[in-house]
Formats: C-alpha cells, structure tokens, sequence
C-alpha cells in the first residue's frame, strides 16, 4: 500500500492510510474495548470528502476505510485486535474460529467459519459467500481499486499477456471458472474454506484481515452499484447511503455479539456527513457544536495552534479530544538507480539537501514528522534498527560532506557527475502548491551544498503514480511514501526493492550491490523464525541506506480531533486511523 | 419568427455535434491514461490495466468510441455483463463508475439544484443590484452612491467561496442562527422549509458577488441613459421625475441587463462550483468538477453538452426577449 | 411687456478647473408671433440659455441668476428659480422645445403615437382616445401621409425629415405659446431643412406661437426669423432685425458667420470671395479675457481706435448703433 505525497483527490480515492507492525517500543499493552455500559446515541463523522472512496468491502483499500467498515459493517476471516499500541496488530478470529491453519509449506491455507454469524437478512454466511467476493477482486474493470492480493497469491494460471485466465464472475464467455474454483474450494458444509496459493505465504492470515475477503452474498450483487448498497455483514446496516450528502447506519438486528468477539457496538445509530467544507467541520469540533461527533479528515494547518501545543502535545483543555500520533508511513525519494548509478551523487544529494526547510514546509517536527533514517519506521519494532553512517547528517544541508562525496563521484563516476552538474537530475512530483515550494528549497539547496542541478516535473496528482510507475517515463528521482500493508517488514523492503515487486521505483536491478539483497532479501521471506527475520529486515534496511537507493524523507506524523461527549477513542495502530469501533457517546 | 426559430435551433443542434466531439479529441490528445485511471492502487500492474482498456473500450479509435456514444444517446446503452449488467436508457451519455450511476440520471438529480440555486441568487441579486445601481444613479455623488461604491468594491473583491465560508461559520456555526446542515440538499417539493434553509446562504453567498457587478453596471446604464437626448425630450414633455426614470429610463437602461442576466444565469447553470463546494449542494459544478478531478470522460463529456446547451439556448432566450424589448431589434429578426 | 423678457441671464458650472461662466448677462426679449433666431458656435451658451429657461439645468451642476418672466394667461410667471412641480406644468404646455437629432431624441422603444399620447395626457386630464385623435391631428398637421395608420410605428421606421416632423407634432400638441426649436434642422439633408422651416413659419401663422430657432448656421435664419441675437462666449455680441443683420453686421464676428455661409449667387472664385471660416477656436468658458472674448480671433481690432489693445482690456457694451441694432464692438459702425 502506498501513499502519494501529491495530495488527495475529491473522495480521497488517493488518500492513503495504513497498516504498521507490532510495536515494542510501547511497551505496555492496553486492553480497550471493554463491555461495559455507555451504549445509545447518535455517533456523528464529519468529512470534507463527498463519499466514501468505496463501500464495497472488496473495493476498500485505505487503512482508515478499512478500520471504519471493519468497524461497523463488513467482517472478515480474520482481524486485528482492537487494541491500544502494539495489542493492536495481533491476529484474531473473526468470522474464522481461529486466525487460520497453514499447510503445504504455507501454500495452503484453511479457515472454518463461526456459527451463527448472519448477513443482515438473516441468511447465514457461509463459505460461498467468501469465495464469492473474493471472486469479485478477479473484476478488475467492474471492482476497482481493491487490493490485488487474491490475483497475486491464487493458484491460477495466467494467459499469455499476463493477467489471469479467471476474470471474475461477471464475464460470460472466455471465462476459466473452473480454475478459480480449484484455487478456492469450500467444504461439504459450506463452512470451511481453502486457498490454495501459487507460492508460500507465511503470514496468509494477516492477508485476510483485507476486507476484498469479506463475504458478498452472490443474489445481491449489483457489479459496480454494489458500491450504494453493500449488505452488511457486521453490527450495523445501511438506512441510508446518499453521496455527496449522507450516510446513516443503524443496528443490524441479526448481528449478535455471540458471533461476534471483537467488535462493541455502542452508539445506536451511525451518521456520515459528506462534503463538508474543511473550515466547518473544523469549526463544528473546535466550537464543539457536535459534541458527538469526529473528523474524518484530521485538521487544518492552521487550526493545530488551537489544539496542541508547540511540542505537538495537546492543551491541557484538548486532553482526551485530541491526538497526535504517528502514522505508519514513510516519505521518501526514491533514486532511479539505473539512470543515476553512482552511490556518492546520491547521497551528496541527501548531505546537501536542507532538509529543516522541507521539515518547516511539511508542518514542522511537531506535526509533520521526524527525520526518517530509512524505510522502516521505529513502530515496527520487531523490524527496526537505528540506521548508522549518516551521523554527518545536518538538517540544514552538510555543504562539506556533500562537497567530498561529489570530489569523489567525480573519478568515480564521471558521466553522473557531468550530467548531475551539467544538464542536470529530473526530479518527478506531483502539481501541488506545497511541491512547487518544496522544489525551491531542493532547487537552492541542492545547488548550494553539492553543486547538483535539479529540474522538476510537476505531473498532474491524479496520474503521478501510473506515470513515475512507468519506467519509460520515470525521472532521475520521484517523490513517493509507503506503509507496510502488515506488521512485517516483508511487506516494505522487498516491495520498494525487489524487481517486479509492487513497488520499485528505485530501479535496482542493475545495481552492482543488487544481487547480494535479492539474495538475502527472498531468502528472508521464507523465513519461519520471527524475530531473526525482523533483524534481517532492520540489516536490509542499513543495506539500502548504504546504498542510498532510496532518500528517506520523515517519519510521519496525523493529527485527529473529536467533540467533547466520545469517549474511548484510540489510535488503532495496525490501521493506522482512530478506533472507530471502541467509541462511546457520555451519556 | 418560426422560421428563424428553426434556423437557430438546427445550427444550435450542429454547434453541439462538434462540441461533444472537440470534447472527445481533446481527451483523445491530451497525456491522460483513462485505462490506468480504472485500477486505482493496482496500477504498478500493467496487465490489469491493458485488460481493463480492451474490457472498457479505450482501445478502440477515438471515433469509434464516439460512434458509439452518439449511438447510446439515441438507443441507449449496456454496460458491464452478468451480474454487473448495466443498461442506461436514451438518451444516455455513459455510465458513471465514479457515480456509479447512469452519467443522465447524475445530471437529472443535479440539475434542480443547480437551478434551485441559480435562479434564487439570480432574483436576489437583480433586485438588489438594479435597485442599488438605480439608488446610486439618482443620487449620484451622495451618500447613497458611495454606500454603493463600497458594496461594489467589497462584493467583487471577496471570493465567492470566502463569502461563503464566513457566511457558514459565523451564522451557522457560532452564531447558530441557522440549523446545521445548511448544506445537504433538500428538494423544494418534500420540504419548502428545509429547501429554503439550504439556499438561503448559498443564494446570498451568490447574490452578493454578482449584486456588485450589477450594481455598478446599472448606475452606469442609468447615468449614462439620463444623458440621453430622449430623456430630455422626456423632461421637455413636462414629465415627471418618477415618469422620466421609470418609463423612459429604466426600460432603455435595462435592456442590455436582459443579455447579461441571461448569460451569467447560464454560466451559473453550467455550475457555481465553489459555492457548490463550500456548501456541500449536490449540483452540476460540483459533479463536473469532481468529474475533472476523477477524469470521469462520460460525465465530462455530458456536462459539456449540457453547458453548451444551457449557453446556446440562453442566448435565443435573450434574443427572443430583446425583441420584445427594443423594437429595433423585431424588424431586423 | 413682451410676452418673454430674459434679463441679464447667467449660468455658471462650477467645475473642478474651475467656474464655467456658459451665459454671462444676456438680456433679450420676444413677442408672440415673432421668431427670435440666436446664432453662434457650439459652446457659445445659445442651448444653455434655452435649458435655463426651461429648468432643464440640474440645480446641482449649475448655478442661475437673473430673471426671465414668461406671461402665462394674465400673469407674469418667473421661470428662475420656479419650484419644479410649477416649471413642469408650463414645460411642453405653455412653452415647448423640439432638438437637433430627431432619431435619439425620440424613445426608441415606444411607438411616435405612445410619446405624443404621452405628451398630451401629462398636461390633460382627458381620456386617452382623445389624445390619440389629437395626435393623429397633429401628425396629419405636420404632414405625416396615413397618420392613423403610421402613428403605431417606432422612431426608427422614419426618415430623419419625418422624425423632425413627429417631434414638431408632439411639441405643439398641447398649442404652446413659445416654441424652442434647438438646430431642428442641423441633423437633416438641405431640402429636407427648407421643408421644415417652410412648416415652421406655417404653423407659427396658424398658431400664433413665438419661437426662438437656435441654430449655428446664419444660412437657415435668413427667410425662418424675424430678429437675430448672435452669441459668442456666453454673451449676446449683437442684435438686430434679421435684414439689417444681413445687410449690414456690425460685429466682426457676425461677418466672419456670414462668409462662412455658401451664397447661391456667390460661384467660387467670380467675385474673389472664398468660402471662407473663422480662423481660431472659440475661448475657453474658464478665465475669460476682461475685454472682448473674440479678439484673438478678429481681423478687424488693428482698426479699433486704440489698437487691439484696447479690445483685450475692455469689454465693449452692447451698444445701439442704428435704431434696432446692437452691437457689442469697438468699431465705428459701418467700418467693416
């Protein structure tokens, strides 16, 4: 999963949200989610967006997304814990009795399904209804934007341009169903589901806490307009789904909480505001004119003031109604290795650039983040090692480090160093206001401090991503951000690095250093011992930086705000959004 | 007349071919992907966007593709298959997956909002624009007239959405006068009330930018009429004051009023976008706005057509009134 | 007393340059019957006199001294400084005015028969089908072919002579006493201006009516007015019966208008006179010479006794010099 910095578009269909690893640095385990009294009431989100980027859980992708449907509407096979801190990224049953049993050298997996779990009409949910949705993600034209993970990880075959012979259940003719059910096969009493996988996945059953593997019962599939009316399958139902105006949830009568260990469902009724103008939905909160009601958004810039203090901390009359956490991404720029192949310019790149100016631009230390020494952020614990050899690194730009670096690049690398200091290094981001000012600062102090020149691309936002993806049209260096889609690094390093991963901006393949982390890289990710793989990720990590295949940017940093009569609201980490689930109205 | 009439609609009808086809070729030339715009998060995968193109038709010829729109807008058309079976009855301009929904059925539910909007800021704004503007003609260089200058200055120099913005924070959210939502669109026929509670800020968020231009157009008019060689003919007459603005005044200093209300109603027909955006109402701005931003071609497309439409038909409108107006104009048409 | 005395009329506007003195001491007078033609250039104050009159100045802009008393029945009225309501009742009642452009002085958007209905109901408490029939009256009276019919049309479905004769006909259709005719004619092609005139002096003779026909050009003056007040700078430089002003001017001015005028009997180059205009600009209405405005201009003021020099320091009166003819010049009479 990966985050623009380009700025989101109208429904934040590019807004970005995430999942982060367990996190020991917390230490303390904090169990919520408790069954205590506190139901009733109308909870209220307000959001500048004009609806839901998707509703169908096989369309969802964004971690907040995810958290809120997981939340209120659509169960999965498995879950992560509702809990504070690193709690939180524990596995748990869902709809499964347990988080999964892996067989064939983790090529195959099965989960059984509870009893009594309904979808709101009162029909059972059984193991077609899973099979069936996750059918739905092969509709790669009809059902968008959903993670491709069962397309990527199902033993199908593919056809020879490359895509799968099984195209979901809508196409009529040229259609290979019976490849599909091969890979996804469903017991005798339709209660216990197997994948078969086309290679091993050790951590399958942190794939399917995605909601593209929730259950849809195949009779109330609409295709696309399924996105308006989605049946529910957890503690609340829609009354009413209006775009651009409102969606109201009310209580699922044929949910019950004895199929159901993990979700609280306090407030009777649930009201999405949509299209708010982001000063007003501000203003609601800050005049707490909706005392029971949460931004969906995170704040205004200009409003942080009012609610933290300088150090990011909230005001003594905000405690409880406000927080500033981190967020599970990463800003970085990624180096087109294969255009810019000279370790020393890339790294008097990093030295030179004044990086406290980008900082100040991005909301300062206090809101915006913390100077990032890698890819893989303090919060996946298990994973992260402080990074060492950048001690020279100054914020303001080290004009002596970057200077030699570049002495040397030039005997080392010539032909880069006459084009870094000649023509000139392409740097691709997307049209916004904020990267315009960045590029300045990059322009100036990148100029000043190592005598590179930089030209940049501004690309229109909503075409960043399928243009710097492109390598034919890729620049020297892109802007770019990413969060692991689990609470393992496997889902960092070997995405951003490995050739045709997700990924690959930095274009690494013809790296010299290459074939030494491909190496390591797979043969950590079949490895079964956890915590040796988690050093081994920290160690790619020092790799990569060693390299500087990639210049890491900041740990970044959300800022969320809610009125005065919720309470129980925390930061789920593994979703990286509040928990929407746990939050109760004061009565 | 009615053969002129039919004239003007036969070349409206070609003007809006070409329109709806200049708005193809541009898409069809400008550096957009729409292919790569339908796989969301998955578009590191280059297959899945080579199958959504052949699936949804963008590799067919841009001609091809507009054949097949023009086909659709006379037969309707069907998207999808199996389950996921669309159909849009004609006149259908596509289906919308960002909508999801029929792209004539989004402009259907839009439009009264649009016109809800439109047509109370338009009544709002002419009566205080052209009595403001007629206030400060007769009573030039006065109090009145400089009351009027600042309302001029301040109206075009505040941003519509910064009206508006303060409109809704201080009304609605600190001075409560007005319930909140004051945005969500209520239609005018479930709930007058509601309806008016919606509109009420919009419209005068609206009224007030365009109450200035109007203002300062029609002390202008009115000035620049009372030096006529008619009005004094009118006064030589032995008419009164009253008489003189009202009957002889107005009507020749008004006139070109009808061409420019009519076509900046149109402009606002074709979508107030920001006020739209700021108080959150479902209309045509925000939906061909959101159709830019998403690069939504069937909606684009359809509120291209629509705004030509609304221009070209505006345009007659105010030709057909401007001959009741001046009768100089009646011989010539 | 005549039927209209103007005594020593001044209009002023002050302006941000500075005070535009437009009429500056005019005196004049006119009987019912006669026709009064004030002649000069355009700036010369001939209009801004006649708008005084009528109250057409805004009281803003302008400031008016002097008198003028219009006989009204039995009584004498003071048309300075008339209460509006009052200066409205005589305005297109008792004193009438038709303008230079018959095309924008009519309303374009109402039809000749609605502004003459409108011209006649104003001043009479009648019902409408009257007026419409003292409209077509009138239109038939100034000459309008199918006036019955023609009285529905608009402004501009008429020649410039046609319109010129709407105006006439809504101007007299409540019979004013005086009739302020301002360049009727100036706008108009030459026969059609002797048509007009010739319909002028008739209805005049039919309705006893005074007129003052203002006009730049002596040419029209010579068979339509009975006496000529000429102007220059806002002051009347002469006066006299419409002959003896032709026969013999007495300003330097007034000659310089009447070369200017194209003769019939005068073919170019036989009698050595070339069509020939004044040389120069009229003075600026702000800061006026102590002396006679037009000596800048004037050819003649190296024949003054005491040289042009005493021309530029007084201002000469306006004097009688033959019984009937006034001039306002320091020439001997008969010099030019």
């Amino acid at each position: 999963m990966f985050k623009t910095t380009t700025g989101s578009s109208r429904r934040g269909r590019r807004a970005f949200s995430g999942v982060v690893a367990l996190s020991l640095l917390t230490g303390v385990l904090v169990s919520c989610s408790s069954s205590s009294g506190g139901a009733g009431g109308t909870l209220t989100f307000l959001t500048n967006a004009e609806s839901w980027t998707h509703a169908d859980p096989n369309r969802n992708y964004t971690g907040q997304h995810i958290a809120w449907f997981g939340s209120f509407m659509h169960r999965t096979l498995t879950a992560y814990a509702r809990a504070e801190g690193a709690a939180g990224s524990e596995v748990v049953a869902d709809l499964a009795t347990d988080t999964g049993r892996a067989s064939n050298g983790n090529k195959t997996w099965e989960f059984t399904l509870r009893d009594g779990a309904k979808f709101e009409d009162g029909s059972d949910i059984t193991c077609e209804d899973i099979k069936y949705g996750v059918s739905r993600t092969f509709a790669t034209d009809v059902i968008t934007d959903g993670p491709a993970y069962a397309l990527s990880m199902l033993d199908i075959p593919k056809a020879a341009d490359g895509s799968s012979v099984y195209k979901g259940p809508y196409k009529t003719d040229g259609n290979d169903t019976a490849a599909y059910d091969k890979a996804v096969t469903c017991s005798e009493d339709n209660k216990t589901i197997t994948f078969n996988l086309s290679r091993a996945v050790g951590d399958f059953n942190y794939t399917v806490t995605y909601l593209s593997f929730s259950p849809v019962p195949k009779a109330k599939d609409t295709g696309d307009q399924y996105d308006l009316a989605p049946v529910s399958s957890g503690p609340y139902k829609i009354e009413k789904y209006k775009p651009k105006d409102e969606m109201v949830l009310v209580r699922n009568e044929n949910w019950s909480k004895d199929s159901d260990p993990i979700r609280n469902a306090y407030p009777d009724k649930i009201v999405v505001r949509f299209g708010v103008a982001e000063e007003v939905r501000d203003q609601l909160i800050l005049n707490d004119s909706e005392p029971a009601a949460m931004s969906l958004d995170g704040i205004l810039p200009t409003n942080l003031a009012t609610i933290f203090n300088e150090d990011g901390t909230p005001k003594e009359e905000w405690k409880g109604r406000a927080l500033n956490v981190y967020d599970p991404y990463v800003t970085y720029t990624a180096v087109n290795v294969g255009k810019v192949p000279c370790v020393q310019v890339r790294k008097a790149i990093y030295y030179a650039r004044d990086f406290a100016a980008l900082q100040q631009l991005g909301g300062g230390a206090a809101f915006g983040g913390d100077p990032a020494d890698g890819v893989i952020k303090p919060l996946m614990g298990l994973d992260y090692k402080p990074v060492t050899g950048l001690e020279d690194f100054k914020p303001e730009g080290n004009a002596e480090k970057a200077q030699a670096l570049m002495a040397e690049a030039k005997t080392a690398c010539p032909d880069v160093f006459a084009k870094a200091t000649g023509a000139g290094l392409t740097f691709d981001v997307g049209d916004t206001d904020t990267n315009k000012k960045a590029a300045t600062i990059w322009i100036d102090s990148v100029k000043k401090n190592a005598g590179i020149n930089l030209k940049f691309n501004f690309i229109e936002p909503g075409q960043y991503y399928a243009v710097v993806l492109d390598p034919t049209k890729q620049g020297d260096l892109s802007r770019a951000g990413w969060a692991p889609d689990w609470a393992n690094a496997s889902t960092v390093i070997p995405e951003l690095f490995l050739e045709g991963a997700g990924f690959p901006l930095s274009n690494v393949g013809k790296d010299p250093a290459y074939a030494e982390f491909k190496q390591r890289a797979e043969a950590n990710l079949s490895q079964s011992d956890r915590k040796k793989q988690g050093e081994e990720w920290a160690a790619l990590n020092q790799y990569v930086m060693d390299q500087m295949w990639v210049i890491p940017g900041v740990f970044s940093k959300t800022q969320e705000m809610w009125g005065s009569k919720l309470e129980g609201v925390f930061f789920w980490e593994p979703q990286g959004a509040p928990s929407f689930g746990d939050i109760k109205i004061k009565s | 007349m009615i053969n002129y009439l039919a004239r003007r609609i036969a070349i409206s009808m070609a003007i809006l071919l070409a329109v709806s086809f200049a708005v193809y070729l541009i898409f069809a030339i400008l550096p957009f992907d729409p292919a790569a715009l339908t796989c969301g998060k998955n578009c590191n995968n280059p297959a899945i966007i080579e199958a959504n193109r052949r699936r949804l038709g963008y590799d067919l010829p841009i001609w091809q593709q507009y054949f097949v729109f023009l086909k659709g807008l006379f037969m309707g058309r069907t998207f999808g298959e199996g389950a996921a079976t669309i159909f849009c009855p004609a006149p259908s301009f596509g289906y919308s997956y960002q909508e999801h929904a029929c792209v004539t059925n989004s402009i259907i539910e839009a439009l009264p909002v649009t016109l809800s909007l439109a047509i109370g800021a338009l009544v709002l704004w002419l009566i205080i624009g052209v009595g403001l503007g007629i206030l400060a003609a007769r009573f030039r260089g006065r109090a009145a007239d400089t009351g009027s200058t600042i309302f001029v200055l301040i109206g075009t120099s505040l941003p519509t959405f910064l009206t508006g913005l303060l409109l809704l924070v201080f009304v609605v959210v600190k001075w409560r006068i007005l319930p909140y939502p004051s945005g969500n669109y209520t239609p005018l026929f479930e709930n007058p009330l509601a309806w008016l509670n919606t509109m009420i800020l919009p419209w005068i968020t609206l009224a007030f930018a365009y109450a200035a231009l109007y203002t300062r157009f029609v002390r202008n008019a009115v000035i620049e009429t009372l030096s006529e060689d008619f009005i004094r003919t009118a006064r030589a007459k032995g008419l009164s004051e009253k008489v003189v603005l009202r009957k002889h005044t107005l009507r020749a200093a008004l006139a070109p009023l009808t061409t420019m209300a009519g076509l900046d109603f149109a402009g606002l027909l074709g979508g107030a976008i920001l006020t739209e955006a700021v108080f959150n109402l479902p209309g045509l701005g925000r939906l061909s706005l959101g159709a830019v931003i998403d690069f939504d071609l069937p909606i684009i497309v359809a509120t291209t057509i629509l705004a030509a439409t609304i221009v070209i038909f505006m345009n007659l409108l105010v030709d057909i009134l401007y001959a009741f107006i001046d009768p100089r104009v009646r011989v010539a048409a | 007393m005549s039927f209209l005395e103007v005594n020593d009329l001044h209009v002023e506007f002050p302006t941000s340059d500075g005070l535009v003195k437009a009429v500056d001491g005019v005196t004049f007078a006119i009987e019912r019957g006669e026709t009064l033609a004030i002649v000069g250039e355009s700036g010369s104050g001939k209009t801004v006199t006649n708008l005084a009159l009528m109250g057409l100045l805004s009281k803003r802009a302008a400031r008016i001294s002097g008198s003028a008393v219009i006989k009204r029945g039995d009584e004498d009225v003071e048309l300075i400084d008339l209460a509006d309501e009052e200066m409205r009742q005589i305005r297109g009642k008792n004193v009438a005015m038709i303008f230079q452009d018959p095309m924008s002085s009519l309303h374009p958007y109402y039809s000749i028969g609605d502004q003459i209905i409108e011209a006649h109901q104003v001043h009479n408490d009648v019902d409408e089908r009257v007026s419409k029939a003292r409209a077509i009256e009138l239109l038939d009276m100034v000459g309008i072919p199918d006036a019955s019919e023609r009285i529905k049309a608009f402004p501009h479905q008429f020649s410039g002579g046609m319109r010129q004769r709407v105006m006439i006909a809504m101007a007299l259709v409540n019979s004013p006493e005086l009739l302020i005719a301002d360049e009727p004619t100036t706008a108009l092609d030459v026969t059609v201006q002797a048509q007009i005139l010739k319909l002028l002096r008739e209805l005049q003779e039919e309705l006893k009516m005074a007129i003052i026909l203002i006009t730049h050009d002596l040419g029209v003056v010579a068979g339509a007015a009975d006496r000529v007040n000429v102007m220059y700078a806002g002051k009347i430089v002469e006066s006299a019966p419409v002959r003896d002003l032709y026969a013999n001017p007495l300003m330097p001015y007034t000659h310089g208008l009447l070369a200017s005028i194209p003769r019939m009997d005068r073919r170019a180059g036989e009698s050595g006179k070339r069509l020939s205009a004044i040389a120069g600009q009229p003075p600026s209405l702000i800061a006026l010479p102590a002396g006679c405005a037009f000596v800048p201009r004037c050819t003649f003021s190296n024949r003054v006794s005491g040289g042009a020099s005493r021309c530029e320091s007084s201002m000469p009166a306006l004097t009688e010099h033959v019984p009937g003819h006034f001039a306002r010049c320091h020439l001997e009479g008969a010099s030019l």
